[in-house]
């Protein structure tokens, strides 16, 4: 607790520093990578991620020690060399486009590591934050790092915000852009840039194995909650500050805990809930509807089992007779009746059911839709009388009174279904 | 029957296209006049979109060129309206209708400018006249697919453009949509505009359009309608690929290298 307090009160200024530094490089990366996530070239982000290795490594050697100019300058060379050969290779070769991805980051990353394990080998004491590359540490960046990064971060930003136009209609429609004569090509290539820089900003706070997930997942969890872009940009980004500053926290309390695998643990359980709770889109909400729309179907057939029995002259059912209708539901059924007796559509006296007026209403209508389905598959679509029945079990759950209008102005207001029965209106006697 | 015209709109002078090598289409060379409703007829893979394409500048012709008003594209591109096939975006994309036809507009925005107020007026009048101003909110991917149609159509009018270049604007629509896009390209072309469409049904392009490009990998037609149709043209069009054409493509096709690059 109280190093919780130490932390979010701010009052260390290299915390303060350290947190600032990451809300940007959550925003930066987030919405890069969100477009790419959008475009459909996720895989690409985490093959630059491990490219960039053998470039940081490169740096080091040159620069001899651990100089962010060197580091950065390696890493956004062997990023763009890895975004390069993966285009040329498209282009001149045959091979898939998931094969190269493959190809792109396997070499570069095990190349990367063979410089890694040469510079430990050579005993330089510069050398022993230079494992941090792998998973990240955002507590252990200097400040002097920071202003890098952090500047890049902002770079990355203000050039999406400029060009959030262009880089939309790169991935909704390129060849239109072409077409009202924007350089597409000219645009693809700064995207492809960003995409570089928003890996190197990530690559000692996060890692270069990990950093592809601060890259697309902030914008997949958020693609759950929305369909606006401007929207979706926004959770995106939160998604990705928020996952930051949860890693940077946890590498903060606990010493020697690299920040990478924790932004990826609450990224993840941030994709989790959105996945599950989303309206619309979540797991949880399309359970629901589907359990109402499961109800609903239910209380349909009850109301239509009981209207079928008075077309029968009879005035309702014995609830055993009803049950005997329908005996893999029979808790739903009875469930149904009784919410269909709260809402007064019908009436339960010692067993025996009857329709009130407004149930019989509804009992008409579902039998209805059912018979004017089952005569428009009949007559329009040429289907045997007796093989009508399973689609019409179906859509009389479904159509709308729009769509009812539609079929029984095309139909005619038929007064019979395939089977000589009556298609029962309101206006009807019984 | 090619009918040449004089001061046409459009000009393809002996116009290759090829992809990965095999030709697609061979020596196009037709002109076309102003102000007409013209329609591009030919088989599956008889290379009609790909000569719009070419035309725009979207594929690289091995040979030949393209001159629109008398000019080079990049000298009239902001005159020219596009409008690609509905199948070759991805409609998942989180943006609403009038984002779309927006889009419209950014040709004459040109880079890094955000439309304005002046910019969204002018797309919701495009809206308007294809009947769907009461989607202009609507998510993209909630659309039928004659609405996605009308969309892209309504995107293509805010270029305010004088040559139209559509691609299979009719392909899986509805018939009301049908209906209401074409009574809107007579309206266009009343009003001077130049509109070529990419079309696959023979029937309907025979009221639809006043002049007529019949293709199947070269030319077979080019001319209006009254002097274009006729059986021997139209077998010639439908009558299957030409067998010694394909057997050249192939033989093309299996070099290493593009032979027919200059």
């Amino acid at each position: 607790m109280e190093d919780f307090l130490y932390f979010f009160s701010f009052q260390d200024s290299s915390i303060l520093f350290i947190v600032m530094g990451i809300t940007l490089l959550g925003i930066g990366s987030a919405y890069v990578g969100t477009f790419s996530f959008l475009d459909n070239k996720a895989l690409l982000g985490d093959a630059i991620s491990h490219a960039v290795l053998p470039g940081i490594c490169l740096g080091f050697i040159l620069a001899g020690e651990k100089n962010p100019f060197f580091i950065v300058g390696g890493a956004i060379f062997s990023g763009a060399l890895a975004t390069f050969l993966s285009s040329w290779l498209k282009e001149n070769t045959k091979l898939s486009e998931d094969s190269i991805i493959a190809v792109i980051l396997s070499v570069f990353f095990g190349f990367g590591i063979v410089l890694l394990t040469m510079i430990q080998k050579t005993g330089n004491p510069e050398m022993a934050g230079l494992n941090q590359f792998i998973f990240g540490n955002a507590i252990g960046i200097l400040e002097e790092d920071l202003w890098v990064y952090g500047s890049l971060s902002l770079l990355i930003i203000l050039t999406l915000s400029l060009l959030l136009k262009e880089f939309s209609l790169l991935v909704f429609n390129a060849e239109y852009g072409k077409a009202i004569g924007f350089p597409m090509k000219g645009i693809r290539v700064v995207f492809n840039i960003l995409m570089i820089l928003s890996v190197v900003i990530g690559i000692q706070a996060i890692g270069v194995v990990l950093m592809a997930a601060l890259l697309i997942t902030p914008g997949a969890a958020a693609r759950f909650w929305t369909d606006r872009l401007g929207t979706l940009l926004i959770l995106a980004a939160l998604f990705a500050i928020i996952s930051g500053i949860v890693g940077t926290y946890i590498s903060f309390i606990i010493p020697q805990m690299p920040t990478g695998p924790w932004v990826v643990v609450s990224l993840s359980t941030l994709a989790l809930i959105s996945f599950l709770f989303a309206p619309k889109k979540g797991v949880l909400f399309r359970f629901i509807s589907r359990q109402s729309y499961l109800k609903k179907t239910h209380k349909e057939h009850v109301l239509k089992s009981l209207y079928k029995a008075m077309e029968e002259q009879k005035s309702g059912l014995q609830i055993q007779e009803l049950l005997s209708m329908y005996p893999v539901h029979k808790t739903e059924t009875l469930k149904s009746i009784k919410t269909l007796n709260k809402t007064n559509q019908l009436t339960v006296k010692e067993g025996f059911i009857e329709l009130n007026e407004s149930g019989k209403k509804e009992a008409k209508r579902i039998v209805r839709l059912h018979r004017l389905w089952e005569l428009y598959l009949n007559e329009y679509m040429n289907i045997a009388p007796d093989h009508v029945h399973d689609s019409a079990e179906k859509l009389e759950h479904l159509i709308t009174p729009e769509l009812e209008e539609l079929l029984d102005n095309r139909l005619n207001y038929p007064k019979l279904d395939p089977h000589q029965e009556n298609i029962p209106r309101d206006h009807d006697d019984h | 029957m090619i009918q040449q015209v004089e001061n046409p709109i459009l000009e393809i002078h002996d116009l290759t296209v090829s992809y990965d090598q095999s030709p697609v289409l061979w020596n196009v060379d037709l002109s076309l006049p102003e102000g007409k409703l013209i329609g591009i007829l030919g088989p599956n893979g008889a290379g009609k979109s790909t000569l719009i394409k070419a035309i725009m500048g979207l594929v690289q012709a091995s040979g030949g060129y393209v001159k629109i008003f008398n000019k080079d594209l990049e000298q009239v591109r902001n005159r020219i309206s596009y409008v690609p096939q509905r199948e070759s975006v991805d409609w998942n994309f989180p943006a609403s209708v009038l984002d779309v036809v927006l889009m419209g507009t950014y040709g004459k925005l040109g880079l890094f400018k955000r439309p304005g107020k002046k910019e969204k007026e002018l797309a919701h009048n495009c809206l308007e006249k294809v009947g769907m101003n009461a989607f202009a909110s609507r998510q993209i991917s909630e659309l039928s697919g004659g609405q996605q149609q009308r969309v892209f159509i309504a995107r293509a009018l805010a270029q305010e453009a004088d040559l139209y270049l559509m691609d299979e604007p009719f392909a899986g629509v509805d018939m009301a949509t049908e209906t209401a896009i074409f009574q809107l390209l007579q309206e266009m072309s009343k009003e001077g505009k130049t509109i070529v469409v990419v079309h696959h049904d023979i029937h309907s392009a025979m009221s639809y359009f006043e002049w007529i490009i019949m293709l199947n990998l070269h030319l077979v037609a080019s001319g209006p309608k009254q002097e274009v149709v006729s059986e021997e043209l139209l077998r010639k069009t439908y009558g299957g690929k030409l067998n010694l054409l394909t057997k050249v493509t192939d033989l093309i096709r299996k070099k290493e290298f593009n032979p027919l690059k200059n």
